[in-house]
């Protein structure tokens, strides 16, 4: 995977004495830092340019997040949820994915941005923890952008990953698309970290996953990070349909079992494609030969398009066959589905979002 | 025909720039295709969207262009029938236009209706399912006039289900029928 390069890191004052700084500075020796009093002015001259989700990937802005840093993942109306909590340390992703939600959910606040107060963040988090000692927290960094392909620069998982292995009643997931792991091969999870990786056959990777790591680069990373001492996790999520999709996922699967040491796997999610009319919108201005765009998707109650009810409950039954011949007890769970799916592909449905989110902390992680 | 009579349908139909874009974006045979048939059907800007977005996808997937699809075998037949209407032939259009797109999904649905048809049921007991095969469920309506009719209506809804039409009709809302 070519490492990310930003053309400039732009500094809001105040933050260029703190310690994500000073990892920027001493891992991007020769690009270009700049401070400025406000970020504002930056993010609206990146909107009034004409391609303003392109251009916010070619700079890094750092500045301070001002609300809250935890927050419970929003999930989909009428889906089962996993009670999962969010982190956001950054805000954008410099990958680009033809499908991302991101285009779309980050249309008019598309700088690339990563948050200098992380001190902020780990106060925040802590407090909350010590407050509520009896819940167990499942927490992950990679909803509005990938948890890992800055980590190079800004060190984040030099701080998360030590924080999260003294907590008692948490742990954290990291999710990606690349294969930046070197910081985190250094650091000892103490059982309470799972790396996890979104994973699509090797096809998809290329066509659609644009400036990601490789399949086997993905691989290697997970393989690394087994061995020192991490749990993985693979989301299996956009699964795209297309002709000959079976063969290459199932080929995907039995190359991940083959790979690695399924009693490392804390869990495995699956979730087709989905996107709303709008991203299609933008999709077929930013991506518009992506052949993804023609899959059988029709609107569902929540006001994503996914493929079709009886084509999407084969695809996962499939999906879950090919997963149970390699390994027959790892945990397995749909991402964002209803109820009726759930009842069709696994035969039951978790009776509330606390039965999921309690399965996957399980005791293992306590 | 020219660009500019796109730009005057487009308002007046109060149709978006956005769309209209997009119209004016098309290759000229799919521009002009598109303008005959939506002045000849006086489309709004709902069934137009609708429209451009299944030719489109249909095009990425087909290679095959609006104009194509317009002057072709399944829609061309209906553009000319004279003994159909203005609303008759959008809506005829638009659910050949929906079984292009979508051709799994739409002979999946005629399946369904067809087994359900083969059932043979009055009109007390009604079969439905949800337009697009969305949440996979079978919904059973029973009209009874008394409780000797429920009566009645539940014996013959228990025969019906003992048929096999019914585990058919469950095998393609499941995707079992899809494997």
């Amino acid at each position: 995977m070519q490492l990310y390069q930003p053309q400039e890191v732009i500094v809001e004052t105040g933050l260029e004495h703190g310690i994500v700084f000073n990892n920027l500075k001493m891992s991007l020796p020769d690009t270009p830092f700049t401070l400025i009093k406000d970020s504002q002015l930056y993010t609206s001259k990146l909107h009034s340019s004409p391609n303003p989700l392109g251009e916010g990937k070619k700079r890094l802005l750092l500045t301070r997040h001002k609300g809250e840093f935890l927050k419970k993942c929003p999930g989909t109306e009428g889906s089962v949820c996993c009670n999962y909590f969010v982190i956001n340390f950054a805000s954008n992703c410099p990958m680009d994915c033809s499908y991302c939600y991101l285009q779309d959910y980050l249309a008019h606040n598309a700088a690339l941005k990563v948050f200098g107060n992380i001190e902020d963040l780990l106060g925040e988090a802590r407090e909350l923890f010590s407050r509520q000692r009896g819940f167990f927290f499942r927490v992950g960094t990679g909803e509005i952008t990938d948890s890992l392909a800055l980590d190079s620069y800004v060190g984040f998982s030099e701080l998360l990953v030590p924080f999260f292995a003294e907590q008692p009643n948490a742990f954290l997931e990291l999710k990606t698309k690349s294969n930046c792991v070197d910081r985190l091969l250094r650091l000892n999870p103490k059982e309470k970290v799972v790396v996890s990786w979104s994973m699509n056959p090797p096809r998809i990777i290329e066509q659609e996953e644009h400036l990601t790591a490789t399949f086997e680069e993905r691989l290697a990373a997970a393989y690394d990070c087994q061995q020192a001492g991490y749990k993985l996790g693979f989301h299996l999520d956009p699964i795209i349909e297309y002709e000959g999709w079976n063969e290459d996922y199932r080929n995907m699967i039995e190359r991940i079992f083959a790979v690695l040491d399924d009693r490392r796997i804390a869990w495995i999610s699956m979730g087709v494609l989905r996107n709303t009319p709008n991203l299609k919108r933008i999709m077929r201005g930013r991506f518009p030969h992506s052949q993804i765009l023609t899959g059988e998707q029709i609107l569902c109650p929540d006001g994503k398009l996914r493929y079709f009810h009886p084509l999407r409950v084969n695809m996962y039954r499939q999906m879950l066959q090919w997963i149970r011949e390699v390994s027959p007890t790892v945990f397995v769970y749909l991402c964002m589905e209803s109820r009726e799916v759930w009842e069709q592909v696994f035969g039951f449905a978790p009776t509330c979002e606390k039965e999921l989110g309690n399965q996957m902390a399980s005791t293992e992680f306590r | 025909m020219t660009d500019q009579t796109i730009v005057e349908y487009g308002k007046e139909k109060g149709i978006r720039k956005q769309i209209l874009e997009r119209w004016s974006g098309l290759p000229e045979a799919d521009r002009f295709a598109l303008l005959e048939l939506a002045r000849g059907l006086n489309i709004g800007e709902n069934h137009l969207r609708e429209l451009l977005d299944w030719a489109e996808e249909i095009s990425l997937r087909d290679g095959v262009g609006l104009y194509g699809l317009i002057k072709g075998p399944r829609i061309e037949p209906i553009w000319s029938d004279p003994r159909l209407g203005r609303a008759d032939k959008l809506r005829r259009i638009k659910e050949e236009m929906r079984r292009l797109r979508f051709p799994r999904l739409v002979k999946l649905e005629r399946d369904v209706q067809n087994r359900i048809r083969s059932l043979g049921l009055g009109s007390q007991i009604q079969l439905s399912v949800p337009q697009g095969l969305e949440g996979g469920a079978l919904t059973i309506q029973l009209t009874a006039t008394s409780v000797a009719d429920l009566r009645k209506l539940s014996a013959e809804l228990n025969e019906v289900l003992e048929r096999s039409e019914i585990v058919d009709i469950f095998d393609c809302l499941n995707g079992r029928a899809m494997q």
